[in-house]
């Protein structure tokens, strides 16, 4: 199938996403769609699989013009878009989740559809578990399941939305594999959309660059990355050197913690980390590194050990009462655990800034001015929190925390963030860890970790390895750590 | 979304006219003129100043409890133990009327207060049963079972008449306990004062306090709530008693002016009734205090459409009934936004411009 | 959202304008209509506590208005069924009233003791109208303005040839009677089944009369409310267990003949005698012994009768049974009605019973009468008047009682 964007243009209020952009899909081919956060990409990805209606300009499939009214007409078309965040409905099971997606529906036998959905992940090389629940389920596994709706619901052309991120290094060398296989064996078209230019490099045969909702090039792929990043920054972003260490008191002290969920038990951790100091954790998805960071925010229970913030023992610490300590939680779906859809900034702002019985609206406003001058967030006070793209959602939730936080602990700070926005997220917690504060972070990137802690443990199966010095440990060494070595 | 702007506002109009409708044609069916019946029931609501003030009398607890429902909904409850309360706050100002005898403002302010702590107690034990993991549809259920056996307790023993038991009622209060009333109607201008007062609260707290900002946190996403520094816990419970301190408040107006005296069933569904108006009025203030009169204006109408008709008395219940079941199959999308907040930020996508 | 909330609103607007549009246009021939009916008959008021089709109370008092209306020529009964709170919290006496009234209503019966004290108040507002309050007795204590009067039936006298058609059946001397609530009504009517069973067992079986067991458990209510009053099926299912072999109710349903019949198809010898309605044996007919019934209709043409001639005077009404025709709904206000398991002996015994009760021969509340606690109610030699029956403050000496 080829399809083709004829001048297609849309804005948002003032906000111009894209603007009069013509490209072309060839069958068989997969491309990468580049560009820095708030170029329109996904404003594009969006229209072109029906969510959003373009305000001019047509889609055609194979010459023919073509009206979606929803990504559910898209996908009749022949066009699947799998969304960063998959849309499936976490209570239900796996095989529950599939069966709404396809005609007939729930009225198809249980057992005749577990088995299709068995052989259909064979075919693609998924190991799909029909009666699992969603909820319990990696973002890696979702999305991989999300594919194989997209493919059994009829898509011809697959876009994929930062389809690496937070998946483990092995889930992304299938998922990879399956998309080489689809677009030579099946002549599948695939849309890419990527921050990560080795990706892209990796897997595309063509490169699309958009840049402040214009089409500004593209390339044939492989070429050297340095012409992809001219075309994508008008200017080249500059990394923020790493500050030295400073090392204060103990903020954060754990002694043979244990935390334990139904799927993981973690081993006993003992571990210090002192103001003004970064640790990072690293490890595959769902090895004990994230059960560590919600235990010591106060998120899940202790099943033993001990725990002490700023010195004091906290034999049954729960997050509100860590709060107020000056200890302070980001988590990596910004608007599931974070930001609250339908609030707008100014009522964030207030809700966790003022005192006093009545909210003083003009002052919440003012404040939150100051803050998206301070963060460079595309925004006004008064923008819905969803209608923000996810970098501006990220500075949002930078731009909520006190200037008071002692302890920041963070899930994926910069996942799908371009260069220049994680580069400024890092400035922002440098900042706060010269100012004292102790930062503990996790990430499913290897370089973020190297460059960015001071210190890094690694989580291997609950276990967590020695810490090692960032300065002196490599790639390698994390590498054979994560793979479960001593 | 999508929609061409004609179409969906047509969706709007779709549930109203499609129930008065299906009600019209349920009227042709049993041979009866479906004008003389909605004239009926206009006269029945309207036709007299006694009768609009009878109207009115039957809407203020309505109204009372719909707007507690909308507190508790603003967290993304579901707080169908209103009945309950709305019935614990009856039992509380017969409490007070039974047992003390007090100049009348006096007597009448700790009637009430009694009746709005009964309210909230009830409707706490509720929040203190989820916290426990027992839902609030459930545990909810389960108090107003407890609440009407409390009532057939209480009317049938220790606050039974001097004539002997039954499960009809307490003996009437005295004069300086009960409302002043308008007239020969049950209208009381202290019952509509205080719906006129519980309003400004609920509009102060749903768009001005912090404490309404926090609600909405929570109601739209618990756990992003919960980040921000909101107590789940302890909102939960507030917005909890506040929504059953209104409906005990409703539930004394009903023993105080509608009645002279606790009776059995001394609610007879108004709870329920006040779910159905806040879902009808998607959740939105001002229009809750309009739902609550359409809904009040139908039912007392139909009082007059039995006696003109000699139909079923409940053609006015099919009527409301049917078009809120419509307004839900149609599709109201703040309703379902609420229902299913949780599930929908899950899926919907994170930005519209990157 | 903001064009959404003026589309509802004007909506409801267009919906309020077309109802006021068409009501006056449509209540013009109403009122012509009440016009005409006022001129050519009687309009009656029917307030029922329950559904017109209950096959209970309120259907026996619907039936009544129908009867009315078949016998009076120009005559018009309106109905307003299921006043209660439960039913219709939207709806007060006073509303249905005043909405009866302005439809011309002459004369409104309110049919419950539910009714009692709310429709002496609002008889008080509609001097014009004639206001009958079933089973109350403000008309009797001069509580009641002048046009508000009491009627109810002589059940009485029928719930003793219950209690007899009982005693002459029982083979274990032990009969179990399932009470409603407590109140003087219930008192009265089940100390009237304990007399007349206690008069037969002695006069007819020429058994003690003080062997004979009679227990009460009242269940609290009209009928079952799960949770809150006794199950009628396990307190009959009690009695039968502890001996009893003849059950009687003076509950609205039917658990006693139910559960009664379930039994006896299992072999078990046992009988029994429901109530109200007048074809309550129709559900277990090989196991009934006959039904005490109430008959509204004659009553309540003679009150509308009376209206209607503009001769009605204030009076509180316990109307006896027509003896000469015990059976027949359109004559007599109370009946009863021999069930297919009352034969043979049993049978004759229970007319001859019946012909000396009509004739005055057996007067069952000639003193002795002692109360339970042993109190003496009515003296030795002493009969007891109508007041003293009416108010008897508590079951009788010989009675098993529970609750």
């Amino acid at each position: 199938m080829r399809v083709e964007l004829d001048k297609i243009s849309k804005s948002f209020g003032p906000v111009q996403a894209n603007r009069g952009i013509s490209l072309t899909f060839e069958a068989g081919r997969i491309y990468g769609l580049l560009g820095e956060n708030g170029a329109g990409k996904s404003t594009l990805m969006k229209i072109l699989s029906g969510y959003q209606t373009p305000d001019s300009g047509r889609i055609l499939l194979d010459a023919v013009p073509q009206q979606f009214r929803s990504p559910l007409d898209a996908l009749a078309a022949g066009i699947g878009m799998l969304y960063q965040d998959p849309l499936d409905v976490p209570p239900f099971t796996v095989l529950e989740n599939y069966l709404l997606g396809q005609p007939g529906g729930l009225a198809i036998p249980r057992r005749t559809a577990a088995d299709q959905l068995r052989q259909l992940g064979q075919h693609y090389g998924f190991d799909v578990h029909p009666h699992e629940r969603i909820e319990d389920l990696s973002l890696g596994e979702r999305q991989q399941l999300e594919l194989l709706r997209l493919l059994s619901g009829g898509a011809q052309l697959l876009i994929l939305d930062e389809p690496t991120t937070g998946i483990s290094a092995e889930q992304k060398s299938v998922l990879f594999n399956s998309l080489r296989d689809l677009a030579r064996k099946e002549r599948k078209t695939l849309i890419l959309v990527s921050h990560k230019l080795e990706e892209v490099q990796d897997l595309c045969d063509q490169a699309i660059v958009l840049r402040q909702g214009d089409y500004v090039g593209g390339a044939k792929l492989p070429c050297p990355s340095r012409k992809l990043v001219n075309l994508m920054f008008a200017e080249l972003p500059r990394r923020a050197p790493r500050p030295r260490p400073v090392a204060g008191t103990p903020q954060l002290e754990l002694r043979d913690l244990v935390v334990r969920t139904p799927r993981l038990a973690l081993q006993p951790v003992d571990l210090s980390l002192h103001a003004g100091e970064v640790l990072g954790l690293a490890g595959l998805e769902g090895n004990g590194q994230e059960l560590l960071l919600r235990a010591c925010a106060g998120l899940l229970p202790l099943a033993g050990g001990e725990l002490r913030l700023a010195g004091q023992r906290q034999p049954r610490l729960d997050y509100l009462a860590a709060r107020k300590l000056g200890l302070h939680y980001l988590a990596a779906g910004r608007l599931e655990e974070g930001l609250v859809s339908g609030m707008t900034l100014a009522e964030h702002m207030a809700l966790v800034s003022q005192n006093g019985l009545f909210v003083d609206r003009a002052a919440s406003r003012a404040q939150t001015r100051r803050q998206i001058k301070q963060y460079q967030i595309v925004a006004r006070p008064g923008s819905r929190v969803e209608e923000l793209s996810g970098g501006n959602q990220q500075r949002v939730l930078f731009g909520l925390l006190p200037d008071d936080a002692q302890l920041i602990l963070a899930e994926h700070p910069t996942r799908g963030l371009d260069l220049r926005s994680s580069d400024w997220i890092w400035q922002q917690l440098d900042l706060r860890r010269r100012e004292g504060a102790a930062i503990l972070f996790l990430s499913a990137d290897l370089d973020e970790l190297l460059e960015r802690s001071d210190r890094i443990a690694v989580f291997s199966g609950g276990r967590m390895s020695r810490l090692l010095d960032a300065r002196q440990t490599s790639l390698n060494e994390l590498g054979h750590l994560i793979g479960g070595g001593a | 979304m999508t929609r061409p702007a004609w179409l969906a506002q047509l969706w709007t109009l779709a549930p109203v006219l499609a129930a008065l409708l299906l009600t019209s044609l349920l009227l042709v069916a049993f041979g009866a003129s479906p004008a003389e019946a909605f004239s009926a029931m206009w006269q029945g609501a309207f036709g007299s100043q006694d009768r609009l003030l009878t109207t009115v009398a039957f809407w203020i607890p309505l109204l009372l409890s719909a707007l507690g429902l909308l507190v508790s909904f603003r967290a993304g409850l579901w707080n169908i133990g209103i009945e309950g309360q709305f019935i614990l706050g009856a039992i509380g100002a017969s409490w007070v009327a039974l047992s003390l005898q007090l100049p009348a403002p006096l007597q009448i302010s700790l009637e009430v207060l009694a009746a709005m702590a009964a309210g909230a107690l009830w409707a706490a034990l509720a929040g203190l049963l989820k916290r426990w993991g027992v839902h609030e549809i459930f545990g909810g259920l389960a108090l107003n079972n407890l609440a009407v056996i409390l009532t057939n307790f209480m009317i049938s023993g220790p606050w039974q008449p001097p004539e002997g038991g039954s499960f009809r009622g307490t003996a009437p209060f005295h004069a300086d306990a009960l409302l002043p009333l308008v007239g020969s109607t049950r209208f009381s201008l202290v019952a509509l004062a205080l719906a006129g007062l519980a309003f400004g609260l609920v509009l102060l707290a749903l768009r001005n306090s912090r404490w309404g900002l926090r609600l909405k946190a929570l109601g739209r996403n618990p756990r992003s709530a919960r980040l921000l520094g909101v107590s789940s816990r302890r909102e939960t419970l507030l917005a909890m008693a506040f929504c059953g301190a209104l409906a005990g408040l409703g539930g004394a107006l009903r023993v105080l002016s509608w009645f002279d005296s606790l009776r059995q069933s001394i609610s007879g569904g108004i709870g329920y009734l006040a779910l159905m108006v806040v879902i009808l009025a998607a959740f939105r203030l001002f229009w809750t205090p309009l739902v609550a009169f359409f809904f009040a204006s139908v039912l007392s109408g139909s009082i007059v459409l039995q006696l003109r008709t000699q139909l079923h008395s409940s053609l006015g219940d099919i009527l409301t009934g049917v078009m809120v079941l419509l307004v839900l199959l149609f599709g109201n999308r703040e309703v379902l936004q609420t229902w299913w907040s949780e599930v929908r930020s899950a899926r919907r996508t994170p930005g519209r411009q990157s | 959202m903001i064009f959404h909330k003026k589309v509802v609103f004007a909506v409801l607007l267009s919906l309020t304008l077309v109802l006021g549009a068409c009501a006056p246009a449509a209540s013009q021939p109403d009122a012509a209509a009440g016009e005409d009916a006022a001129a050519e008959g009687l309009t009656i008021g029917l307030i029922l506590v329950g559904p017109r089709n209950d096959h209970g109370w309120s259907q026996a008092h619907y039936e009544g208005g129908l009867f009315v209306e078949e016998h009076l020529p120009g005559s018009q009964v309106i109905v307003f069924e299921s006043l209660n709170p439960a039913d219709k919290p939207e709806a007060t006496v006073a509303s249905v009233v005043a909405d009866m009234v302005e439809q011309g209503a002459k004369l409104i019966i309110t049919t419950s003791d539910e009714f009692e004290e709310d429709t002496t108040t609002v008889a008080a507002s509609h001097p014009e109208v004639v206001f009958i309050n079933v089973s109350g007795d403000d008309a009797r204590t001069g509580e009641a303005p002048a046009n508000l009067g009491n009627v109810m039936g002589r059940m009485e006298d029928m719930k003793a040839i219950a209690g007899c058609a009982a005693a002459l059946n029982t083979q274990t001397g032990h009969i179990g009677y399932v009470g409603p609530l407590i109140n003087h009504e219930t008192i009265r009517l089940t100390a009237s089944a304990y007399l007349g069973a206690r008069h037969c067992y002695e006069t007819y079986r020429g058994e003690d009369p003080a062997a004979l067991k009679f227990d009460v458990t009242w269940i609290g209510f009209w009928f079952n409310i799960p949770g809150v009053t006794l199950d009628p099926t396990e307190v009959a299912n009690n009695f039968f267990d502890t001996g009893v072999d003849v059950i009687m109710s003076g509950i609205d349903t039917t658990e006693a003949i139910d559960v009664t019949a379930q039994r006896a198809a299992a072999d078990e010898a046992i009988l029994a005698v429901p109530y109200d309605y007048l074809n309550a044996c129709d559900s277990a007919p090989a196991f009934c012994l006959g039904v005490p019934f109430f008959s509204w209709g004659p009553a309540y043409l003679a009150l509308a009768e009376s209206v209607a001639a503009g001769a009605w005077e204030q009076s509180w009404d316990w109307n006896a049974a027509n003896w000469d025709a015990l059976t027949d709904p359109g004559q007599t206000d109370v009946g009863w009605l021999d069930g297919p398991a009352l034969q043979g002996q049993a049978a004759s015994d229970l007319h001859d019973f019946i012909a000396k009760l009509a004739a005055g021969e057996v007067d069952l509340w000639a003193g002795p009468v002692n109360l339970r606690d042993g109190t003496v109610y009515v003296a030795a030699g002493q009969s007891a008047t109508d007041e003293q029956i009416w108010y008897l403050p508590a079951l009788l000496q010989g009675m098993g009682e529970s609750q």
